[in-house]
């Protein structure tokens, strides 16, 4: 048999597979590093602080956990937030994250290693990396084989999809949620592939973990069922389904309803359904084969299966008439817009507010994933050459996760994973047809690659490249040709990648350097792709948002610390009961950083509590003072990028707010109202008399004229020229303006002791005359 | 209060000793000159007591402060004048009559009958001044008011007696002209020139301790003075330096809780008026929007952050020994400090420890001396706690003091010398990284910290071998233990099916 080059004949099968294991190990163990170590970007160039505005939360309540222990944080009533109404903190979240940083806190002090609770927070996401790394090659390995594996866990390291929730600092829910979802995905696929209860019990406890960690989880509750439900119409049907299904759903959902916040909605709520049929679906199938197997007549047969299908026609119907009386809860607004688009924007906008809830950008996809993107599809279709039972899950994966990824950027997260399962797939199918040495002989040989299909196909996946004899190897290669089958025609554009030509010539390579030239173009596709996710990563993925970068003209890093210098002196000058109103974007920060009482926060879940804080925002003083007072509010806090030119200014978001007021107070706030005569959104001159009247908008302006000495003064985020003359105001007083002038903060003032109207009560300080008015007239009268 | 002697002794025993002390009479002030440096939360007050015994071989001679100066001065100091030697004093009692408390200063030699010497006793007096008006405006200059007894008090009599104000700027406000001193000078009572008051001199004035002139003859004193600078309190310093023999090197560590002691800002903060006056360099005295601190100089790796998070505004430059005894810290806070606010923060880094530890080979101990505290330019420290964590396993074989309030009889070994007592001292045990039996800390707490106080603490201990080689070893038995772990589960078989 030719070969393109010469392989060592010396070496024991033996010490090929200890060579292979350990440079697996020490493959995976690097990849774990480059994992870890491109996630460190932001604590490199920054600090090691916590990110964003979520993660303050999850920050927060973590440190409840490690200073009071756990049953104090179930139990925990948090007052500061929603003030007045409060939070119960224990039963309103996923405590997984928080459980999980605890318990390595604990663990690490127990051990004599005091780190900080915050550091352990930050380092959080990168740590679980690693082990999605890991899972995702375990996940892999089931797919196609330890070198497939090895590339999926490469890729899924420095994805920037991936890198985009998990870079040091970003501690929230799917810092450790990716890890959990591919992990139970494997178990799934391992319980399925051996029909063991074992495995399936493994698998529902991770869903426990994955149900106590994020509310993604509804993800695997439905893809679970999807895949056993499309097995069972591919008539795939049997008992290792049968175990594997049952015991994960049995004891999954009974683990999942110990979940305070998760409760009964496993059997209540319309996005569970889909597992209970199935699970039920199972048990009407397993009991029909059981009859077969004791009842010859054919006819029998069929009339069990009609009976099958009308039992499963009776249970969604009763399903369905069980949603209908209410028992079961029909689907939520968030579903709802993951099916039309456009669905939040009319009836839910404060989730259409959250700039991830917006549909992708078709750039996106390959900034997030670059060349994956290309071979993810190869790497499907490579699945429909087996199409055993965990390429139908692949499969399913891979149309599933697609949809919802275009659908809301957020998404993209749960589609990475597939994507690199599917491209390390496709790309060691490359890489193992290039490397094979084993050149096609004449056309005799076509024989004997028959008989290696077979030996292929009965012993299943080989295990090891490295460690197969270079038959098997043959065997390997042949195997796809022969198994192609029904789905020739799909499969046949992607094989002619592979072999040069279908039928009675031989396949495989011939000669060194065609080899030598698509492997070293393989290779430098997978150099650019490293060299991409890392430009990514350290650009567009690691700035905390919390801390904000510029350059000095010298090069250097000038840092603008506005929010934390503003959140420190709430922290450090204020009294402690001091409640603080801003829009529910900055209620995580300032609960975590200044420790105030918030009005609302980054937890939405009461909309009348934040159109009133949209209301006030957008009234005129004289109807949101008595909104503030009766909120007992000492200070207001407005984000204002003016100055610097920072686009995520409080204005910029300031449509939303009317927006979600008048969902509440259709009669007071009205949108038009605030965009020019010709409708454009202008905070100039042309700017309607609502929005100069609004408070945000003189909150945001007051006396920003002023700093320009007279020159005009620019808004640099919208780039227009403002006012000469800024707005005033009389109920509140400036309070605090950080260095940047990003962070602004004023004190509502008190009642006047004399009873006057603030307005009136001002204008005497400053020594204006009253209008000669009505009462002049009368004294006038008098004389 | 003055901690200059330890709390514990008997206030009792000394009562009893008191009027063996005073009943002697056994000196006469000559003359005694006081000078009040005003300043913003430390105020210096130094007396000079031209001193003549009466009787011979008069060698204790009793110094005496009123209650409310007692309870400022946080700094007393006795020597002669012209000479280095700082003169032992001691606690002499309080009189509950006259509300004086007593201290006796031990003169270097017996003064014979008509002998003279010159006493200069130096006071540092914190929180002795307060902001008048209690609030200022953002553009608002600041000043104080400093108000003090007129006349020192002393148990002797005295012939003639000034006292000077000096303020720290030519803008003295306002200044009190006490009356009804015709018993002891002629003249006009209080004269000012440039920067100086001075009362007096006045004449003949008899025993000051004495309850009867304190309440009838003695006079009230107040300087209401402009004050350039921001008024800087610690009111919270906790210091922990550990040291580490494997690293060679030294971390200090202060968590320092400041705040500013001027005049509350009245109404409030407004950026645009603080960006124009420091755009045009007329910051309001009242604003500290930073502060310059001297750290030890060769230090490494500093930091400085906040409960929120790294602060990023400051400045270092890093002095190396041994030409540059400092490295300097521009100290920028968050937020500049307008008057009534606070900010707290940590500062700490890293030493070679040979800057600051020595080893003695004949006894095999270690010295280290660690200072007492960072000088923070004009401030007072209320709290002090500093912590001196020790190598883990240092011990020291012979104890020479014992400590009475010892919580753990095992690190009493350890010796300690401070600058002057603390309030309270004692030993614990503090577990870091990687410790099996964990390290003695030492624990000094102090009150009232002034520039003064800035000394050195040193403290012995002896580190055998083994303790040096336990923290390798612990380490490396923990992963033996791993491996051999791992070594056993690969290769058994927990399998219940065999293939």
């Amino acid at each position: 048999m030719p070969l393109a080059y010469s392989l060592p004949t010396d070496l024991s099968p033996a010490t090929v597979v200890n060579a292979s294991s350990l440079l697996r190990i020490v493959a995976l163990a690097l990849i774990s590093g480059a994992a870890i170590a491109s996630r460190l970007f932001a604590v490199v160039n920054f600090e090691s602080v916590i990110h964003e505005f979520d993660p303050w939360f999850n920050y927060r309540a973590t440190r409840v956990l490690a200073s009071k222990g756990f049953y104090e944080f179930w139990n925990w009533f948090d007052p500061t937030a929603w003030y007045p109404l409060g939070r119960v903190v224990g039963g309103t979240i996923y405590p997984g994250l928080m459980a999980t940083s605890g318990v390595i806190y604990n663990v690490l002090h127990a051990l004599n290693l005091p780190v900080d609770i915050r550091n352990i927070c930050v380092l959080l996401a990168p740590g679980f990396s690693a082990l999605t790394a890991w899972s995702t090659y375990m996940f892999t390995k089931e797919m196609k084989d330890e070198s497939a594996g090895l590339l999926a866990a490469a890729f899924i390291g420095i994805v920037p999809g991936y890198i985009s929730r998990s870079v040091a600092g970003s501690y929230d829910n799917e810092a450790i949620a990716i890890f959990l979802l591919m992990f139970t995905f494997f178990l799934w696929i391992k319980a399925l592939k051996t029909g063991s209860a074992f495995f399936g019990t493994l698998a529902a406890l991770f869903y426990f973990y994955m149900v106590a960690a994020w509310g993604g989880y509804a993800f695997i509750t439905n893809m679970i069922p999807l895949h056993a439900f499309a097995l069972i119409l591919m008539g795939r049907f049997s008992s290792r389904l049968y175990v594997a299904y049952s015991s994960w759903y049995a004891i999954g959902t009974l683990a999942s309803m110990q979940v305070p916040f998760v409760g009964f909605q496993p059997v209540r709520t319309s996005e569970h359904m889909a597992a209970l049929g199935v699970f039920g679906l199972l048990q009407i199938i397993a009991f029909a084969e059981l009859v077969r197997t004791h009842v010859s007549s054919k006819q029998f047969q069929s009339l069990l299966y009609a009976s099958v299908i009308g039992m499963g026609i009776l249970g969604a119907l009763a399903i369905v008439g069980l949603t209908y009386k209410g028992w079961i809860a029909p689907w939520t607004g968030r579903f709802y817009s993951l099916w039309d688009t456009g669905y939040a924007k009319k009836y839910i906008p404060i989730i259409a507010s959250v700039s991830e809830h917006q549909p992708t950008a078709w750039p996106s996809f390959f900034m997030d994933l670059q060349l994956l993107i290309f071979l993810f599809p190869a790497g499907v279709i490579l699945c429909f050459r087996e199409l055993r039972d965990e390429h139908v899950f692949v499969i399913i994966y891979a149309v599933v996760a697609s949809y919802f990824a275009g659908v809301m950027v957020r998404l993209m997260l749960t589609l990475t994973p597939c994507v690199c399962v599917c491209a390390a797939v496709a790309f060691s199918s490359v890489l193992d047809t290039y490397i094979d040495p084993v050149e096609p002989d004449a056309v005799e040989e076509a024989e004997t690659a028959g008989d290696g299909a077979v030996s292929a196909s009965s012993t299943g996946i080989s295990t090891s490249s490295g460690s197969t004899t270079t038959s098997t190897k043959k065997g390997k290669k042949a195997a796809p040709a022969a198994q192609a089958g029904p789905l020739d025609g799909l499969v046949s554009t992607v094989s002619a990648v592979v072999s040069t030509k279908k039928g009675d010539k031989a396949q495989g390579i011939f000669g060194g350097d065609t080899r030598l030239a698509v492997i070293l173009n393989a290779l430098g596709m997978l150099l650019f792709f490293v060299l991409h996710c890392t430009y990514v990563t350290s650009s567009a993925y690691s700035s905390p948002s919390v801390v904000l970068a510029s350059t000095n003209p010298d090069g250097s890093q000038h840092i603008i610390d506005d929010f934390r210098e503003a959140y420190y002196w709430l922290r450090q000058n204020t009294p402690e009961t001091a409640v603080v109103m801003s829009w529910w974007d900055y209620g995580y920060q300032i609960a975590g950083m200044a420790d105030r009482p918030t009005l609302v926060d980054n937890n939405t879940w009461n909309n009348t509590h934040i159109a009133t804080v949209g209301k006030a925002m957008s009234s005129s003083e004289e109807v949101a003072y008595p909104i503030l007072r009766k909120h007992d509010v000492d200070y207001v806090l407005v984000i204002f990028g003016g100055l610097l030119g920072y686009s995520g200014d409080d204005i910029n978001k300031f449509l939303w707010m009317v927006r979600i007021a008048q969902g509440v107070w259709p009669d007071e706030i009205q949108e038009p109202n605030y965009f020019t005569a010709k409708g454009e959104y202008k905070v100039d001159d042309a700017a309607s008399t609502t929005m100069k009247n609004s408070l945000m908008y003189k909150m945001s302006y007051y006396r920003f004229a002023e700093l320009f000495g007279g020159n005009q003064a620019v808004d640099r985020v919208r780039g227009q020229q403002m006012p000469r003359i800024g707005p005033t105001l009389d109920y509140l007083d400036e309070a605090f303006t950080s260095e940047n002038w990003i962070v602004r903060i004023y004190q509502v003032k008190k009642d006047d002791l004399l009873g006057r109207d603030l307005r009136t009560a001002n204008a005497f300080e400053q020594g204006k005359k009253r209008k000669r008015s009505k009462p002049m007239a009368r004294r006038r009268a008098i004389v | 209060m003055v901690p200059h002697w330890p709390r514990r002794c008997s206030l009792l025993l000394l009562s009893l000793l008191y009027p063996l002390l005073t009943s002697a009479h056994s000196f006469e002030n000559t003359a005694v000159v006081r000078t009040i440096d005003l300043g913003g939360s430390l105020v210096q007050v130094t007396t000079t007591y031209a001193v003549k015994a009466l009787e011979n071989g008069a060698t204790v001679y009793t110094l005496a402060l009123a209650e409310r100066e007692h309870k400022r001065t946080s700094w007393l100091e006795a020597k002669i004048k012209g000479q280095q030697e700082i003169l032992p004093m001691e606690s002499a009692g309080f009189d509950a009559d006259s509300g004086v408390y007593l201290y006796s200063v031990e003169l270097p030699q017996a003064l014979s009958t008509d002998g003279t010497t010159h006493l200069v006793v130096e006071a540092i007096e914190t929180h002795a001044t307060y902001p008048w008006p209690e609030e200022a405006g953002q553009k608002d200059d600041q000043a104080l008011k400093y108000e003090s007894d007129l006349f020192v008090v002393s148990p002797y009599k005295t012939s003639v007696e000034r006292i000077k104000l000096k303020s720290p700027s030519p803008n003295i406000i306002s200044y009190s002209t006490p009356d009804g001193l015709d018993e002891f000078t002629m003249d006009v009572p209080v004269t000012k020139s440039g920067v100086t008051i001075t009362y007096g001199p006045f004449h003949n004035i008899p025993v000051t301790t004495d309850a009867a002139f304190l309440k009838l003859k003695q006079k009230k004193i107040a300087v209401h003075y402009g004050y350039d600078h921001p008024i800087l309190e610690v009111t919270e310093l906790k210091r922990s330096a550990e040291i580490s023999h494997w690293g060679a090197n030294l971390n200090i560590e202060d968590k320092i809780h400041l705040h500013n002691a001027g005049p509350k800002l009245k109404g409030h903060f407004s950026r645009l008026e603080h960006q124009a006056s420091s755009f045009f360099g007329r910051l309001p005295p009242h604003v500290m929007p930073s502060v310059s601190l001297h750290l030890p100089p060769d230090i490494r790796s500093p930091y400085y952050y906040d409960l929120i998070g790294n602060v990023s505004t400051s400045r270092l430059r890093v002095g190396h020994l041994p030409t540059e005894q400092f490295s300097l810290l521009e100290l920028r806070p968050r937020y500049p400090l307008l008057g009534g606010w606070n900010y707290s923060f940590t500062l700490g880094w890293d030493s070679p420890l040979s800057n600051y530890a020595g080893y003695d080979k004949n006894t095999g101990k270690y010295v280290i001396g660690v200072p007492l505290m960072t000088l923070v330019p004009g401030a007072a420290v209320d709290d002090a706690e500093i912590q001196i964590i020790l190598p883990e396993g240092a011990t020291y074989v012979v104890s020479r003091r014992a400590m009475t309030d010892s919580q753990h009889p095992s690190h009493s070994d350890v010796d300690f010398f401070p600058p002057f007592p603390p309030i309270q001292s004692y030993v614990k045990t503090h577990i870091t990284y990687l410790d099996t039996v964990g390290r003695p800390v030492v624990v000094l707490e102090y009150k009232d910290l002034t520039t003064r106080h800035a000394g050195t603490i040193y403290v012995t201990y002896k580190v055998p071998l083994s303790a040096h080689l336990k923290k390798p070893l612990a380490v490396a038995t923990a992963f033996m233990g791993l491996f051999v772990l791992g070594f056993a589960v690969k290769r058994m078989d927990v399998r219940i099916q065999k293939k």
